[in-house]
């Protein structure tokens, strides 16, 4: 076997992973704090991806950069879809089902925006770094993908630390853990899912452009992230931000392995049949539920 | 003071509450008795505005708070720990106390507050970074009271707080019950244990099928017939 081979797609595999991590942070936590399994979580990454990508085209503004404003906007529409579309689907009976009826319509919906604004061609972000590479010892590294690994790690720490640290984070874990507490010491329930969701659709904003600096996208794409979501979320325990880092990771390696190893059309049976794998034996995933 | 008024609760059509009025002067340790299934919790969640009143009104130092969402009822100082105690199992006994002093006016005072109640629980000092679920259950529910004095309660609404301990477990919490309110605490205190809960409360109420059926001094209700036979098994 080829170690350099093996080392550059297990690299390959750790970058494309953290970024699937960053994209199923906000997914696994509205899922765990809200009960809401909210399948337009890719879609929204996907705009994000399509607005950098406008950026860069029209006023060449980096696409990490343009995080700045993009990240805060999301969040701000993350709110309001929040407030007016599902809130009041949560005090239906089967908050999971409803919610995914509900968010995958937006998803739908949000899909034909893109197309109809952006057309079904594949774009790739292009920006002075995408060609660059940096050589260490044999193996050598993309600019682009390096950017957006570094991106993940930040964002998934900083998601991590405000859950940890900050009080409003402690409270989101509170809700999650003994809503009715929560509430009799203080914590307003809306307003904090407001923000759980707000938050998680802002992180799926960074996943979003940080998967378009590693892959070209099309208004479609969103449906194989979604798939990948599930994964990295499912394996990781839902609700869990490092359990689903960890599994970002580990699927990442997997996949990257098996692209560099095996012939295509078998990566991602391989990828679902460990999923199964893993159901059978730990039926809440590798890493326990938890915020 | 809290002052409930002809309260009536009802779950879909099964009406829980049927009428209940009761004060809680300031200053008191007020008992409310009555077995399981009586509606005292649902009276307790009722003030917390857990659950939605029928009819009847609940007031707060002279203003209504019916109606009122669970969070807006702590933020005046109407603090519940709650029966089961409900912790943050997986939380730290430190950040459960400080999930405590959420409210903006307690959460000015968390480094007083979180001082003062370690002070008085020194278990819950020794274990600060352990999560709640692997405290012992006297722990845990020295870990619900800390964690309700850290609200800086105005009024301190204790569901069952010696639930499931051992007597003498229990016996240590009703001391500390009373020693709070020598020290100024306003308590509404919810209990089966009536001998206990009376023998610390100044006044009592007792409770039976979503209807006071009895209310005053402590002496009087430990003095009465239907308590005596139905209550203290004498």
């Amino acid at each position: 076997m080829n170690t350099v081979l093996l080392v550059q797609s297990l690299i390959g595999g750790i970058i494309m992973g953290s970024v699937y991590a960053l994209l199923g942070v906000g997914f696994s936590l509205t899922w765990g704090v809200m009960r809401v399994i909210h399948i337009s979580h890719a879609a929204f990454g996907l705009i994000a991806a399509f607005v950098a990508y406008g950026c860069l085209q029209r006023w060449g503004i980096d696409p990490i950069a343009s995080l700045v404003f993009m990240v805060p906007l999301l969040f701000c529409c993350a709110c309001f879809v929040y407030r007016f579309l599902i809130l009041p689907v949560t005090k239906a009976r089967e908050v999971i089902v409803s919610s995914m009826i509900l968010t995958f319509g937006i998803a739908i919906i949000v899909e034909n925006i893109m197309l109809l604004i952006w057309g079904p061609d594949p774009r790739l972000i292009t920006t002075w770094y995408t060609s660059r590479v940096f050589i260490v010892g044999p193996f050598y590294f993309q600019y682009a993908p390096v950017a957006g690994f570094v991106m993940a790690v930040a964002g998934v720490g900083v998601i991590h630390l405000f859950l940890k640290k900050t009080y409003t984070g402690k409270a989101v874990r509170a809700a999650w853990q003994q809503s009715d507490a929560a509430q009799l010491y203080g914590v307003n329930l809306t307003r904090i899912s407001m923000i759980t969701f707000g938050l998680a659709v802002g992180s799926a904003g960074a996943g979003g452009v940080g998967l378009a600096l590693l892959y070209s996208f099309e208004p479609h794409a969103h449906n194989l992230w979604l798939i990948y979501l599930f994964l990295v979320v499912i394996v990781g325990g839902v609700g869990n931000v490092l359990g689903t880092a960890a599994a970002g990771v580990l699927i990442g390696i997997i996949t990257g392995l098996s692209l560099a190893f095996l012939p295509y059309q078998w990566v991602n049976p391989l990828t679902f049949g460990l999923l199964m794998a893993v159901l059978a034996v730990r039926p809440h995933g590798l890493f326990r539920s938890e915020v | 003071m809290l002052a409930v008024e002809r309260l009536v609760v009802k779950y879909d059509e099964l009406t829980a509450l049927r009428g209940v009025s009761l004060t809680v002067e300031s200053g008191a340790l007020v008992a409310m008795i009555g077995s399981n299934g009586a509606g005292k919790t649902t009276l307790l969640n009722a003030v917390s505005g857990l659950i939605p009143t029928r009819e009847g009104t609940i007031s707060w130092e002279g203003s209504l708070i019916t109606g009122l969402t669970p969070d807006a009822v702590c933020r005046l100082g109407i603090v519940q720990a709650p029966e089961g105690r409900k912790l943050f199992a997986k939380m730290t006994v430190e950040e459960n106390l400080q999930m405590g002093a959420y409210s903006p006016g307690p959460r000015a005072r968390v480094a007083e507050s979180m001082k003062r109640v370690l002070e008085l629980f020194p278990r819950l000092a020794e274990r600060r970074r352990q999560t709640a679920e692997s405290l012992s259950g006297g722990e845990q529910q020295m870990l619900a009271l800390g964690r309700a004095l850290m609200a800086t309660p105005g009024l301190l609404m204790l569901d069952e707080p010696s639930l499931g301990l051992a007597p003498i477990m229990a016996a240590q919490i009703f001391e500390i019950i009373g020693d709070l309110n020598r020290a100024g605490t306003t308590i509404l205190l919810v209990s089966q244990e009536v001998l206990q809960t009376l023998s610390i409360a100044r006044d009592g109420y007792l409770l039976e099928n979503g209807e006071i059926t009895l209310a005053g001094p402590s002496e009087r209700l430990l003095a009465d017939q239907r308590v005596k036979k139905s209550y203290l098994g004498l």
